[in-house]
């Protein structure tokens, strides 16, 4: 079987079932509306400190609506008991695990396309596209590692726990690339050229990593 | 005594002969006094830490690769250890900056990169926790201690590239005078000997929780009540 093509239809699969019962991007969407409420009122936001304040709050409303996006790819899957059986077709698990990581990264990518607006039009950042490329480059490598340990704790107790004590550490390098590229994008100082060259790095290098890991993860 | 006692008693004794090297052997330090003298046990005990975490990391990828026990019990024992020695380091290393820096803590380098290793591997304990113990734990923990091992680096260099303020590594490029250079060396070997013992004995134990569980396995399955027969 060609694993592109599993790939893809397992992603298809996923982002139709999210389709036909929109629970969670409408979900996460509120949740990051509502952590740039509670930023604005925890920082008391003005136009002074708005481009000082607004990257952080950026990444940690991403950081957990991601946590949860990733922590639902392999719930229902786990409810259904159908991971046993997409396991047990000729597919590569590599290959099912880059569909769900797919899938899981257009969800949060959805999430995105709610956040930057709100996050501009709330605290009166720029939204240019500069921003746009390195919160999606932060998205690549963290939907890589998100669905890693998402696969790792479906099958855990305290599943909701463990995840975030997994995810978090392992997204840091992300964060602080990330966080860097941001606010230079949004004037502060800081190489922007250079965070987004980083940023690519650790795409790079963690792609290649979930992806030797992914078999010894999903091959049960 | 049976030879983890012995060993045990060896280690003690080895650290304290350590801990009179560095109070009365080793001169005070010109410029920061006696907190200068933290740097012995704090500097070992940080690399005894990467030596578990190397160990978790080796154990990790043999177990991956052709499922063996032993390699996995490696790399719990080292996990346990290392966290304890990195425990350690965090804990002198902030005594250390407090009067030297005049704050416990810094978001520099190596203090970010090490909190976050203290972090992955105490994550690393939890999974092991949580799994269903056997291979599901042993795999899922292997993939955690890979990963956890390459993104402390990850961590440190895009600190670095960022800020940094930790002292350099004063050991290499010769600058400490004899008598803390061979104080150091020796905290550093007694310290190493510390970690081998602890690890030895860890391994030991989780030897005992693996023939325990599997002894409890089919007695259970005895005891259960049995339905009862058709008259």
């Amino acid at each position: 079987m060609n694993p592109l093509r599993v790939a893809m239809a397992v992603a298809r699969k996923d982002l139709r079932s999210e389709w036909r019962t929109r629970e969670l991007v409408p979900a996460l969407a509120q949740f990051i509306v509502l952590a740039l409420l509670i930023g604005n009122f925890g920082f008391q936001i003005d136009s002074r400190n708005a481009a000082t304040i607004a990257p952080g709050i950026l990444w940690l409303a991403l950081v957990f609506a991601g946590l949860v996006a990733f922590g639902r790819t392999f719930a229902a899957e786990r409810e259904q008991a159908s991971l046993e059986a997409m396991l047990m077709t000729p597919a590569s698990p590599v290959a099912i695990f880059a569909g769900k990581a797919l899938a899981a990264a257009a969800l949060l990518v959805l999430c995105e396309a709610v956040m930057l607006p709100a996050l501009s039009l709330f605290f009166g950042t720029p939204f240019s596209g500069d921003v746009v490329a390195a919160v999606l480059l932060a998205t690549v490598g963290m939907a890589a590692l998100g669905c890693l340990f998402a696969a790792i704790v479906a099958r855990v107790r305290a599943r909701e726990l463990l995840l975030p004590l997994l995810t978090l550490p392992l997204w840091i390098p992300f964060i602080i690339a990330g966080g860097l590229a941001v606010q230079s994008a949004m004037g502060l100082p800081g190489s922007y050229q250079q965070a987004i060259g980083l940023l690519i790095d650790f795409d790079i290098l963690f792609v290649v990593l979930t992806s030797l890991a992914a078999r010894f993860v999903l091959d049960e | 005594m049976n030879r983890y006692e012995r060993a045990a008693l060896a280690a003690v004794g080895l650290m304290l002969v350590a801990a009179a090297a560095i109070f009365l052997y080793a001169p005070t330090d010109a410029l920061q006094g006696p907190v200068q003298r933290i740097f012995y046990l704090h500097v070992s005990s940080a690399i005894a830490a990467y030596g578990c975490f190397a160990v978790v990391l080796v154990g990790g990828v043999i177990y991956l690769f052709n499922g063996s026990i032993a390699a996995d019990r490696f790399a719990r024992a080292g996990a346990v250890v290392g966290v304890v020695f990195t425990t350690v380091t965090l804990v002198m290393g902030m005594l250390w900056a407090k009067p030297i820096w005049n704050t416990f803590w810094t978001w520099d380098a190596r203090l970010t990169s090490t909190l976050v290793l203290w972090i992955i591997y105490a994550g690393y304990l939890l999974v092991r926790r949580m799994a269903e113990p056997g291979r599901q734990a042993a795999r899922f923990a292997a993939v955690v201690g890979i990963f956890g091992f390459i993104d402390v680096p990850v961590v440190h260099f895009s600190v670095t590239w960022w800020r940094t303020q930790h002292p350099g590594p004063i050991v290499v490029n010769d600058a400490l005078p004899a008598e803390m250079l061979a104080t150091f060396l020796f905290t550093l070997a007694c310290t190493l000997a510390l970690a081998t013992v602890f690890i030895a004995i860890r391994y030991r134990i989780e030897t005992l929780i693996d023939q325990k569980v599997n002894a409890v396995e089919p007695a259970e399955v005895i005891a259960a009540p049995q339905p009862e027969a058709a008259p």
